[in-house]
């Protein structure tokens, strides 16, 4: 392996090139992370309901997409979106695949994020609910100004960690087509032949992005700990 | 003012009888103390005044008007009538004492936030906590949550207070202070329910003691009555184990 090779393959246009990827990487995961806390927080209301269907809904909705693949998933909806419009609607479209794929991942993201939600909030004293009570506050009264601010903090370690999670779950897009990070690297291998640069290159890539995020979270992580 | 008629309420799929055909009432301005061994079912009596524990069966009514128990979401204006103290305080941690003691007035009975907040500095300056209205509940001694505790179920106005062990959480040298605001607040002729293992607090302050062992309530009277005429044996063998002379 030469130097001479490297500057061959990550010429100025090529890097653009893969920032471009990392960029679409980043925001999918940003799409897919908010897509899925708004998910998770109505199915992790829905789990903590007193209602037995909303229950029984928001379970079967965690048991399908933690017990299926992710790339499974968004195969699926990414192909078989356009045959079931296709079939139902007589409606043939072509379906976007960065904005499925981020739909794709939320819906997946959200069935993790919907525990996560449920044990934070959980896990606030039941003392708290009890005092709430006593001084006349309404269930959503209480939500809003007891149970998830408390709930709030002890969430955020475990939120980004998820976020670093997506970032690399977003390369299972490369396989419909959007040019994500992975997919630019899998580009550039077959037009220099060379597998190892672009790769390389890729993983230097999560891995600042990854980092960078996880060092984030270890600062809020230890001015959290500082206020309590 | 409170009334208690065969109140019942067991855990544990009724393997556990924690109050038993429970009769009782309580007048305006009376200070009733409740005692009895542990796991006697006191605290489950008192928190079955408001709602906090759902009795099986039997009623309670507050100034004659029934807590339904089916809707306590719609009694909340009746259960604000009831303020409470925890054994373990139930501060709110993550706001200050003044928050805590305004959020109630602000968000349940929709007080304007300044009144909330001088109504909130008067009760502070009451209990002796005047200074500590920026501190987080975690910069506190065990003695100051609980008379911050005390200045929040006060601050929803209630016409009578329900304390549930409130000093049994405390290091021995914090039990005065809390006692202190207790036999102030019975001073001023505020109508208080108090499960409590502090026997000379009740000998002093009670207008009336309560009596449970095993879920039930055994006997009522005068401190005088209680303490020194016990009528059943079982009362008898408690106090002979809690007092010591």
């Amino acid at each position: 392996m030469s130097l001479a090779l490297i500057e061959k393959i990550l010429t100025p246009e090529n890097l653009e090139f893969m920032i471009k990827g990392a960029g679409y990487s980043l925001a999918i995961a940003i799409c897919a992370l908010f897509g899925g806390s708004v998910l998770g927080l109505l199915a992790a209301a829905a789990k903590m309901s007193h209602f037995k269907i909303l229950r029984a809904i928001s379970n079967i909705y965690c048991e399908i997409f933690r017990g299926t693949p992710m790339l499974l998933q968004i195969m699926l909806l990414y192909l078989a979106g356009p045959v079931l419009t296709k079939t139902f609607l007589d409606f043939v479209y072509t379906p976007n695949p960065y904005i499925i794929g981020a739909v794709a991942i939320a819906i997946n993201s959200g069935a993790y994020e919907t525990e996560l939600f449920r044990s934070v909030i959980q896990a606030v004293d039941k003392g708290q609910w009890e005092a709430s009570h006593t001084i006349g506050l309404t269930y959503f009264q209480t939500m809003r100004h007891v149970i998830l601010p408390q709930a709030f903090r002890r969430v955020i370690p475990p939120f980004i960690n998820e976020f670093i999670v997506l970032i690399k779950d977003s390369s299972l897009l490369s396989t419909i087509g959007a040019i994500e990070l992975l997919r630019s690297a899998q580009i550039m291998t077959s037009n220099y032949y060379n597998f190892f640069v672009p790769y390389t290159a890729a993983a230097v890539m999560y891995l600042v992005m990854t980092v960078t995020i996880s060092n984030v979270a270890r600062g809020v992580e230890r001015r959290l700990a500082e206020s309590d | 003012m409170i009334k208690m008629i065969d109140v019942c309420k067991s855990f544990a799929k009724g393997k556990i009888k924690a109050v038993q055909h429970a009769d009782f009432e309580v007048k305006r301005g009376e200070v009733i103390c409740v005692i009895g061994p542990s796991g006697s079912g006191k605290s489950t009596l008192i928190r079955c005044i408001n709602g906090l524990e759902i009795p099986d069966s039997g009623e309670v009514y507050i100034d004659g008007q029934q807590l339904h128990f089916d809707k306590l979401k719609d009694q909340i204006p009746l259960i604000m009538r009831m303020g409470f103290v925890f054994q373990h305080f139930n501060l709110f941690p993550h706001m200050t004492v003044l928050d805590n003691l305004t959020l109630g007035p602000i968000q349940a009975q929709k007080k304007d936030p300044k009144t909330a907040v001088e109504l909130a500095k008067a009760l502070l300056k009451r209990v002796g906590l005047e200074d500590k209205m920026e501190s987080y509940p975690a910069q506190l001694s065990g003695g100051q949550k609980q008379r911050v505790a005390i200045a929040r179920a006060l601050a929803q106005e209630p016409e009578v207070l329900l304390f549930d062990e409130p000093t049994s959480a405390l290091d021995p040298e914090m039990i005065g202070e809390v006692l202190d605001v207790m036999l102030e607040l019975a001073k001023s002729g505020m109508t208080l329910v108090v499960v409590t293992h502090e026997m000379g607090f009740a000998r002093e302050v009670a207008t009336r003691v309560v009596f449970m062992d095993q879920g039930q309530i055994l006997e009522v009277g005068t401190p005088g009555e209680v303490f020194d005429h016990p009528r059943s044996e079982r009362l008898r063998d408690f106090l002979s184990r809690v007092i010591h002379i």
